[in-house]
């Protein structure tokens, strides 16, 4: 991944906004960039640990009970 | 692929609860049907009802990770018609809004129910215009009688 930044135009909400600039303005962000990247950045992480532990809760799954629930559940929807 | 034209499924408070509380072979199914492109719709206050049963961290990652999945979508409650609308599902069936917001969904869209519990389901159903279709998960290995 490169460390050159794209750049975008969002529109985010007033009060979002306002929050980006104060943080700013107190030093906690270098930038209201910064603070919408730090923002996304951390959705990123928080996102990839929700899909890591779906893995790994369906690698924990038995796969010969869950093919019979799906089957279970095939047979209402199809009315058979 | 296979699932793209087929109706959603509307999961009810007792199948997100499962996911909230880590059940494997459920997060399991759910995502078997969304790898086959099956819609999955999750009310929003069925949200709030498994958390209020499963109130934890990790259930709070769970049920986020639940809505990273490709074809499910969150119904939320929205405007007053909604709101009104749920009311009436309260007042006729006797539910709790968590399953009653799954029941509006489904009512107005005629989407199948998708539940752990079909029996709590009759009594609600038979008091709506039209019958809720429901649909059960259940092992038929766990129903077969001993020999």
């Amino acid at each position: 991944m490169s460390d050159r930044k794209s750049r975008l135009t969002i529109t985010v909400d007033p009060d979002l906004s306002t929050y980006a600039e104060r943080l700013v303005a107190s030093g906690q962000a270098a930038s209201v960039s910064a603070a919408f990247n730090e923002a996304m950045a951390e959705k990123a992480y928080r996102d990839r640990r929700r899909r890591g532990l779906w893995k790994a809760r369906s690698d924990q799954a038995d796969p010969a009970r869950v093919a019979r629930l799906m089957a279970h559940v095939d047979q209402q929807l199809t009315g058979g | 692929m296979g699932e793209v034209t087929a109706q959603p499924l509307v999961l009810d408070t007792s199948v997100v609860t499962a996911v909230a509380r880590g059940d494997p072979d459920i997060i399991g199914l759910l995502q078997g049907y969304d790898a086959r492109g099956r819609q999955l719709v999750i009310p929003a206050l069925a949200i709030a009802g498994a958390l209020l049963d499963a109130h934890s961290d990790e259930a709070d990652d769970l049920l986020g990770g639940l809505e990273l999945l490709d074809h499910v979508t969150i119904a939320p409650l929205r405007g007053t018609e909604q709101a009104a609308r749920l009311a009436d599902i309260i007042a006729r069936t006797g539910l709790d809004p968590w399953d009653a917001h799954a029941a509006a969904i489904a009512d107005v869209a005629i989407y199948p129910i998708l539940t752990l519990d079909a029996a709590k389901w009759r009594q609600p159903s038979a008091a709506l215009d039209e019958p809720l279709h429901i649909i059960e998960i259940a092992d038929s290995d766990e129903h077969e009688p001993e020999e």
